[in-house]
């Protein structure tokens, strides 16, 4: 079983490098009118998320839907453990992956394999454990001899390749993705489509942020639309993306750039 | 909108921590809950308004029994949630001992002599200043080139981890903001990988006091505890440093800045007997305390007579201050990065 409870939950940056009157011009377009606070110290802080309070239960394949800006990373991250709330709680329970940039913690001076080590034990996996995956994982990158050579003689494709493969070889309980992962070329991608797949299938809960209606539409059961920090729908995938778009009619000027 | 002065207030906090809870959270090792533990500091109690409290805290009370089946367990206090952090950092000594490893294997890679190359030149500096200034302070090769060599060593461990301190959660900054680990792991990393430094280095030690027969006795034996000192000093340092450096980037160059200068002050490359009558001052500089409860001992002489009681009130107070602070801004590291 696994589950998050969110209670009431806003997070708050402080804004600390810069002079505030050129901060002021770059951060008061409208989008994030409303976000942006001063503290008695005079600093400024920007809320990336207000009073947010949602349940996320077993079997839940959540989509976050939001323009720019409008705090679905930083949910993310709050959700992954990553950033604690300034307000509120924040229980979870269950093996938590974060799949954000798919590169952490590479190291470019070291081998392939060592790098699947490396990115194991970010995961919180045992070196011992890691190597009993190490021929599945080498399989799958289809890298061959390369696996022995240092990561920074790889292509962006190899690489990408090498550091999706070892981030997906461990089903978590709590699977969180930013975006999609692209990896690799046409092939490779059909073959990551697919063991994206069997990951999600085996996770008991999965958040995707992405601007990808289609994507969302295939993977989750589940929208959340956050606006300025604050959810504003919480229903059906079909539901979010329907406000969302409405609600990009209503405000062009606030719409992603394609 | 833009507002000036203080926010309004939190929403009241719930019962403090129940112990139970909190340990089963522990370690099961995949269960955490997190409390917004920033916010006390930033809201002065004066605005406060006491009717507004007590609305907050009917609105509070409909909410939670309108979800009574999902209940939250009690909120964790700041402090068990630091602690806990320190406590599963410890238990993860595999993954930052295997970090450390990779810091200086990589470091190292494709070169032949590998992380001797610490040895070699730690002996090359030891052999130059040794050759010069023992003619300098008129001392005898076989009583200065020992002194020299423990008190380098030393240093080189002491001056090193207040070094990296500084980066301990600036150069992670990447894997801070991707995955969740014990902000502790990135300190013990900083602390193991100046201990396997120091454990290359040290293998000049008996290489030098040997040939020169120094008479040492059992009380070498002191360094033991100096050492678990030294590691724990670099702990509390590195936390300390770490933290101060993601929220303030001039204290890096400032920490090096302040090495640089002590590193002169303090008597490693020159005799404390040096100093006169100011020499039984010396121990009240805790950089010189922690030098000379390694370097006496390792020479067949006793320590100065406060350099103990210095070491173990810095380690002491260190811990202290570190833990306090620690409980207090863990929360806002991620965001200072």
């Amino acid at each position: 079983m696994a589950f998050i409870r969110l209670r009431n939950l806003s997070v708050e940056f402080p804004i600390y490098q810069g002079s505030h009157r050129s901060l002021k011009k770059l951060l008061l377009p409208a989008s994030l009118q409303g976000n942006l606070a001063r503290d008695r110290m005079d600093r400024i802080n920007v809320r990336a998320l207000s009073d947010i309070t949602v349940d996320l239960r077993d079997g839940d394949r959540i989509a976050l839907i939001g323009y720019n800006g409008a705090g679905k990373t930083t949910l993310l991250k709050v959700l992954a453990g990553i950033f604690i709330p300034t307000r509120g709680q924040i229980y979870a329970h269950g093996k938590v992956s974060s799949l954000f940039a798919v590169n952490v913690g590479v190291n470019p001076e070291a081998t392939g394999r060592e790098n699947i080590i490396l990115r194991g034990m970010y995961m919180d996996v045992h070196p011992r454990e890691m190597r009993t995956r190490i021929d599945e994982v080498a399989a799958f990158t289809e890298l061959g001899p390369y696996l022995d050579m240092p990561v920074r003689t790889y292509s962006a494709g190899m690489s990408v390749r090498l550091a999706f493969t070892a981030s997906t070889c461990i089903p978590p309980d709590i699977l969180l993705m930013d975006e999609w992962i692209s990896a690799g070329d046409a092939r490779f991608l059909e073959k990551a489509h697919k063991r994206m797949a069997d990951m999600i299938g085996s996770s008991n809960i999965m958040v995707l942020a992405s601007h990808s209606m289609p994507l969302l539409r295939e993977w989750c059961n589940r929208g959340i639309l956050l606006q300025q920090g604050r959810i504003v729908l919480d229903g059906t995938v079909d539901e979010a993306i329907a406000a969302y778009q409405r609600s990009s009619e209503v405000e062009p000027a606030l719409s992603e750039p394609a | 909108m833009l507002h000036r002065g203080p926010r309004p207030t939190r929403p009241p906090r719930f019962a403090p921590g129940d112990k139970g809870e909190r340990r089963k959270g522990f370690h099961n090792g995949c269960f955490f809950a997190i409390c917004g533990a920033g916010e006390r500091s930033r809201l002065g109690s004066s605005s406060t308004n006491r009717s507004q409290l007590r609305n907050m805290k009917t609105d509070m009370t409909q909410q939670q029994a309108a979800r009574a089946d999902l209940d939250l367990p009690p909120l964790r206090s700041p402090a068990s949630a630091a602690w806990d952090d320190l406590a599963e950092g410890i238990s993860k000594s595999w993954m930052w001992s295997a970090m450390a490893m990779q810091d200086i294997t990589m470091r190292y890679r494709g070169s032949v002599l590998g992380p001797f190359w610490l040895t070699i030149s730690m002996a090359i500096m030891i052999a130059a200043l040794g050759l010069i200034y023992s003619r300098l302070f008129n001392m005898e090769m076989h009583r200065y080139l020992p002194f020299l060599t423990v008190g380098l060593v030393v240093w080189q461990f002491v001056s090193q981890v207040m070094i990296d301190g500084c980066h301990t959660f600036l150069v992670v900054q990447n894997i801070i903001h991707q995955v969740r680990l014990p902000f502790s792991v990135h300190a013990w990393r900083n602390v193991c990988r100046n201990l396997i430094i120091l454990a290359h280095n040290i293998v000049i030690v008996p290489l030098v006091i040997i040939p020169f027969g120094v008479p040492v006795g059992w009380n070498a034996l002191e360094v033991i505890p100096a050492l678990v000192l030294l590691a724990i000093d670099g702990s509390w340092l590195s936390i300390l440093l770490g933290m101060l450096s993601a929220r303030y980037r001039d204290v890096p160059p400032i920490v090096t800045n302040f090495v640089q200068v002590v590193f002169f002050i303090t008597p490693i490359f020159w005799p404390p007997e040096a100093l006169g009558v100011w020499a039984p001052y010396l121990p009240l500089n805790p950089l010189f305390a922690a030098i000379d409860v390694i370097r006496a001992p390792l020479l067949g002489e006793h320590p100065m007579p406060y350099s103990w009681s210095v070491l173990v009130i810095t380690t002491v107070l260190g811990c202290v201050a570190t833990f306090a602070l620690f409980v207090k801004f863990r929360p806002r590291i991620a965001y200072w990065i």
